[in-house]
């Protein structure tokens, strides 16, 4: 069953039907491989950059250190993790997700606040789009009760 | 003499062992609201869809199940909710709290937490947490079977008695035999008990009169099938079409979008929206007093309150 969402999400991923992205979501479509953290040391070795979407392989709840208790933390079968992603410029920034995990970023312990909420165009892989308002520094991006062990993830400067 | 006193003990002893197992169940059913173990994959509570700072709704219009599956109707608030006879939207048949929950545990119309056919799995995963063992045997016994199914509906109803809501800006005027601090309040308050009768159907101090009305815009026809037919949904009868319980107007200004299909997104929408000739005949002006009254029922403790709040990860037992 896992395995098969796995694969599932894989062709999702990989394979999304040609669909017309616009500029600051097309590199959606060459995505690498990372695996979560479950700790806050971990996050130094789980970097997302800018602008490149990554595969992201989660783990399973019980067995991650949050940084900051998610609103949304799931349960004992579901999955999650943490990254590292350095913000240079303050702004607006787009994360987006190909599942419906929830998403928050934190910066010395303060969660950031979410501007809009919207889904990923039709066809696109993309379920879940959140912007937020982000200061420049490095935040820790946590994604909680995901269902599935692992899912696609790209973030963008939009504004 | 000394019989009396042993009396008074046991009376001590029993009395307050059956107030520690009702603690229980309301602190487990606390932790039980707040967990998403409930649901087939772990990424949904009941939290997730009542969430206490929209007074237990969401701001959606329908919320989607643990596997993505469309939701039906929109998510209603939980003020109060143990005071009402009639659960959902549109079933007089729902025999209380601990059955209700059933409904989106392994409810498949629709489906929402998904657990329809793996419903031992809960108490499997539960028994596996120290706490819950704890918690179990303080409010059910220690059968070696109290972590069940049976136990999580009857504990989630525990905790859902005590939401209450009871503190906004009204009832305190009312306490205190003070009008409203606001001119516009004070004459929506008359409007809505007086000339506009919103009272009839919404009535205090629940604000709802946990009964079914027909007040949609237009009849359904027999044959329909795309529309919610709210209460014929549950008994069948075609006299009950369109029929929908009366939903509480406590913290209503924090619970849009409003309507069972989410339909009206502001306060003044879902007023036009009753098929009543009072309700169209009111102007924009009448309708922003009657807002400014409903939200004088906004009742903050009862929205930042941590015992309604997600429970801390220590088990305090
Ligand atoms: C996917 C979202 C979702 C989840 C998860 C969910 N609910 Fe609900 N809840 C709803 C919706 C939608 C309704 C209205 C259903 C209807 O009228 O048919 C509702 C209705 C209710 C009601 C009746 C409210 C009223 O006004 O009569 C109660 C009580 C309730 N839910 C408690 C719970 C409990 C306890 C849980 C966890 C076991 C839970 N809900 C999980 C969406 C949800
Ligand atoms: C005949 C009974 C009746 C009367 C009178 C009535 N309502 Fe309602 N009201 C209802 C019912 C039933 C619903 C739910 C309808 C639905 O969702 O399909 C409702 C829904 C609402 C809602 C949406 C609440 C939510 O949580 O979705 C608001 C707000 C509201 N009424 C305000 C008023 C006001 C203000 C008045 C007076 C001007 C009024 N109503 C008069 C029966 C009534």
């Amino acid at each position: 069953m896992k395995k098969a969402l796995y694969i599932g999400l894989l062709c999702i991923g990989l394979f999304a039907k040609e669909v017309d992205l616009s500029a600051e979501l097309s590199a959606w479509k060459s995505l690498s491989y990372k695996t979560a953290a479950k700790d806050s040391n971990g996050t130094l070795s789980a970097i997302l950059e800018l602008n490149k979407a990554s595969y992201v392989g989660l783990i399973n709840t019980p067995k991650i250190q949050y940084v900051s208790r998610p609103t949304n933390e799931g349960g004992s079968v579901s999955y999650g993790g943490m990254f590292q992603v350095e913000i240079k410029q303050k702004g607006i920034y787009r994360v987006s997700l190909g599942n419906a995990s929830w998403i928050e970023l934190v910066k010395d312990g303060k969660l950031a606040t979410s501007a809009a909420h919207q889904r990923g165009p039709q066809d696109s892989g993309i379920r879940k789009i959140v912007d937020y308002a982000l200061e420049s520094g490095v935040y820790t991006l946590q994604l909680s009760a995901s269902g599935d062990s692992a899912t696609a993830l790209l973030i963008t400067k939009i504004k | 003499m000394r019989t009396t006193l042993w009396i008074w003990i046991c009376i001590g002893v029993l009395y307050g062992g059956a107030m520690d197992s009702s603690e229980a169940k309301i602190e487990l059913g606390h932790r039980l609201f707040y967990d998403a173990d409930l649901s087939i994959n772990g990424t949904m509570s009941c939290a997730t869809c009542h969430e206490q700072k929209n007074a237990f709704t969401d701001g959606n219009i329908a919320h989607p199940g643990a596997l993505g599956h469309e939701g039906k109707r929109n998510v209603p608030g939980l003020s109060n909710i143990g005071l009402f006879k009639n659960l959902t939207w549109a079933n007089p048949y729902v025999s209380g709290l601990a059955q209700q929950a059933l409904m989106p545990i392994s409810g498949t119309n629709p489906i929402e937490m998904g657990m329809s056919g793996y419903e031992d799995e809960i108490a499997k995963r539960l028994r596996q947490n120290e706490c819950y063992q704890k918690l179990f045997a303080l409010a059910f016994g220690e059968e070696e079977e109290s972590i069940n199914l049976n136990n999580v509906t009857q504990a989630l109803e525990s905790f859902q008695k005590t939401l209450i809501s009871n503190d906004s800006l009204y009832d305190q005027k009312i306490k205190n035999h003070q009008p409203l601090p606001t001119k516009e309040a004070q004459e929506g308050e008359k409007l809505f008990f007086g000339a506009a009768k919103c009272n009839l159907c919404h009535t205090a101090p629940l604000f709802s009169d946990d009964d079914f009305h027909h007040v949609q815009l237009h009849k359904l026809p027999i044959d329909n099938k795309t529309e919610d037919n709210g209460l014929f949904e549950a008994t069948g009868k075609v006299k009950d079409r369109g029929f929908f319980r009366t939903p509480s107007l406590r913290n209503a200004a924090l619970t849009a979008p409003y309507w069972h299909d989410g339909s009206a997104k502001t306060l003044i929408e879902a007023i036009q929206q009753h098929n009543l000739t009072i309700n169209h005949k009111l102007s924009e002006k009448e309708m922003q007093k009657i807002v400014a009254f409903i939200q004088t029922l906004n009742d903050n403790s009862f929205v930042t309150n941590p015992k309604f709040g997600k429970p801390s990860n220590d088990c305090t037992h």
